[in-house]
């Protein structure tokens, strides 16, 4: 009743992450079920080599994929959220009329339209980034494994996720519609009062820099996120042209990167967005944009660098996981912890880090009082 | 029509817990225009959320048409809000992305009533049906937001500061549009407001003061909008 289908199609986040979900599944899912298929080509000499091969597939798809879906979940309800607490004085007037909750909810169904579009785009891609897949995943003894289309995959990657997502938007809506219609109408969230005192006093831009952090836990995850993405995928893209092909290994890289990207900007928009009215009131009362650029996006260093951390082990860990278990039967090249290539993604992460938080915080000088009060 | 026992509403919780309504006890009869009058801060309008069903009360009841609205369910409370009643607020509360036409057909809809073009006509707005809240004037939203509540026909209407944000000749107009409806419908309203002059219009006047009642009177002789004070 007040989404519309323009707002489904306003998610670029899930779009892109989603979109990179279905890209992996795609090819690995697909040289799964091609592999089985030739199965009694494979010579005896060959067999560790192409079990292995099978192995990595599924076990590539279902970390890489379940990640990547888990994450769709969270932004999923990130946006259903941001959408219920931005338009709260039309739920709540919509709720006084007498519209229930579930006639307003059930108009989420949109917002698993980016999960199609982006299964769809995953889906295709994954198709045409097949062929190079299949090419590094034969010789050394093991036969050609012809490209075949798998009509339950489109099920499995675009049509039942699009079904999963949209239900879930439509049921999480519903949970979030629990509040009090006069809470609504004066746009809060209903939240109870927190009668209890500070434990210490601070100075009001250390104060500030914890209360943001903790005021948005969603958007410290999407940056913890992005850092992952960014620390993971650059190293194992760039770890993975010896151990796989080098197109393989860019594929993962550029994901990565877009990944990261993509997360960081969504985060970023919506921090200072989120805290229009703070900015614009420091920027009233004297303070300077360094002020602002310390005190708002400088509690977030804090899971940007964790991301990072947690990236680079994963990574670490995931190859060592693969080579050691996975490939064990396999000569493969040895694999150890790569310093100068952790050295480089490191500084490359700092300098775009602080760069986009710069630029956020400059992009903040647009706001003033002024236009908050014609608001 | 409307009977309130003991009703007790508190905001926040521990030291920080401020009561709002202290044992509230009233009735308002079928038709009756009730009006409920207090400062800022004295409760009035958190009165108007407990009677109306849109807050539940930390204690006591409400029985509107008959019907116990503080056992209610969340779905039955809202089927309660679908039939039985309008509102009226300050800030209109239109739908931005409607017309005039589709914020009375909205409520019109829920209803089943399909002569919501009637009501926009008797508010004056048959010309500027298609035009958005944001093309009107202050006024014509408040008439906006009136057509959308009689267009559920409802059983009570409920008000909250409907002429507050209005000069005071488009607050007349609106209260003459208010109270002509009221006489031809027969429905019953409560009004909440600051402006101690709309009492004279009212049946009934209900003053609250630090979240009790310090006062409730009737009038024997009401004025119409265009004689009282402002």
């Amino acid at each position: 009743m007040t989404v519309g289908i323009k707002d489904g199609l306003k998610l670029f986040g899930i779009v892109v992450v989603f979109a990179c979900a279905a890209f992996v599944c795609t090819f690995f899912l697909n040289f799964y079920l091609d592999a089985l298929a030739v199965r009694d080509r494979v010579e005896e000499a060959s067999l560790p080599l192409y079990e292995a091969q099978l192995l990595s597939a599924k076990l590539t798809c279902l970390i890489s994929g379940l990640c990547l879906m888990l994450v769709s979940v969270v932004l999923i309800a990130f946006y259903v959220k941001l959408y219920l607490d931005g338009h709260a004085k039309q739920i709540g007037i919509l709720k006084a009329l007498g519209v229930s909750d579930w006639k307003i909810a059930s108009g989420f169904w949109v917002f698993g339209l980016s999960v199609f579009i982006g299964g769809a785009v995953g889906f295709g891609g994954g198709y045409a980034f097949a062929p190079v897949v299949y090419e590094s995943m034969s010789g050394d003894g093991l036969p050609e494994v012809p490209l075949r289309f798998h009509g339950e995959l489109l099920f499995f990657l675009v049509i039942l996720p699009f079904l999963c997502f949209s239900a879930l938007a439509v049921l999480y809506a519903l949970l979030k519609l629990r509040l009090p219609v006069s809470a609504l109408l004066r746009g809060k969230e209903g939240k109870p009062v927190n009668s209890r005192p500070p434990k210490k006093q601070r100075a009001f831009l250390t104060e500030l820099f914890f209360g943001t952090l903790k005021s948005r836990p969603a958007l410290a995850f999407f940056v913890a996120f992005a850092c992952f993405c960014f620390s993971a995928m650059l190293q194992m893209g760039f770890s993975m042209r010896d151990l796989a092909s080098e197109a393989m290994g860019i594929t993962v890289a550029v994901m990565g990167v877009l990944l990261a990207a993509c997360s960081l900007l969504l985060s970023m928009t919506m921090l200072v967005r989120s805290n229009a009215r703070t900015i614009a009131l420091m920027r009233a009362c004297g303070y300077r944009l360094t002020d602002y650029w310390a005190a708002v996006l400088g509690g977030y260093h804090i899971p940007a660098f964790i991301g990072f951390a947690t990236g680079t082990v994963y990574q670490y860990g995931l190859l060592k996981l693969m080579l050691g278990l996975v490939f064990r039967d396999v000569e493969i090249p040895d694999y150890s912890f790569d310093f100068a290539l952790f050295g480089v993604v490191f500084a490359v992460f700092v300098l775009s880090y602080e760069l986009t938080t710069v630029l956020f915080t400059l992009s903040a000088r647009k706001i003033s009082v002024r236009s908050l009060a014609v608001e | 029509m409307i009977l309130a026992e003991n009703l007790c509403k508190f905001y926040g919780s521990g030291d920080a817990a401020c009561a709002a309504l202290k044992d509230v006890s009233l009735e308002i009869g079928k038709g009756e225009f009730a009006v409920v009058l207090g400062q800022s801060g004295s409760g009035k309008s958190t009165l108007l959320s407990v009677l109306s069903g849109l807050e539940k009360p930390d204690g006591g009841r409400v029985v509107c048409d008959g019907e116990e609205i503080t056992a209610m369910t969340e779905k039955q409370l809202t089927r309660f809000r679908k039939g039985a009643v309008g509102f009226v607020f300050q800030q209109y509360f239109l739908l931005p992305h409607l017309t005039v036409e589709g914020n009375v057909r909205l409520c019109a809809d829920l209803a089943g009533n399909k002569d919501y073009g009637e009501i926009v006509r008797a508010v004056g707005l048959w010309e500027k049906r298609k035009r958005r809240p944001a093309e009107l004037s202050g006024g014509e939203q408040q008439r906006v937001s009136i057509a959308r509540a009689l267009a559920k026909n409802p059983k009570v209407l409920f008000l909250d500061e409907p002429t507050g944000a209005l000069d005071e000749a488009t607050g007349r107009s609106v209260l003459d549009l208010l109270r002509r409806a009221q006489e031809e419908l027969g429905f019953t309203s409560v009004m909440v407001t600051h402006n101690p002059s709309i009492a004279d219009m009212a049946d009934r006047v209900v003053v609250m003061n630090s979240g009790k009642i310090a006062e409730i009177r009737t009038n024997a002789q009401k004025k119409t909008a265009f004689e009282i004070g402002w």
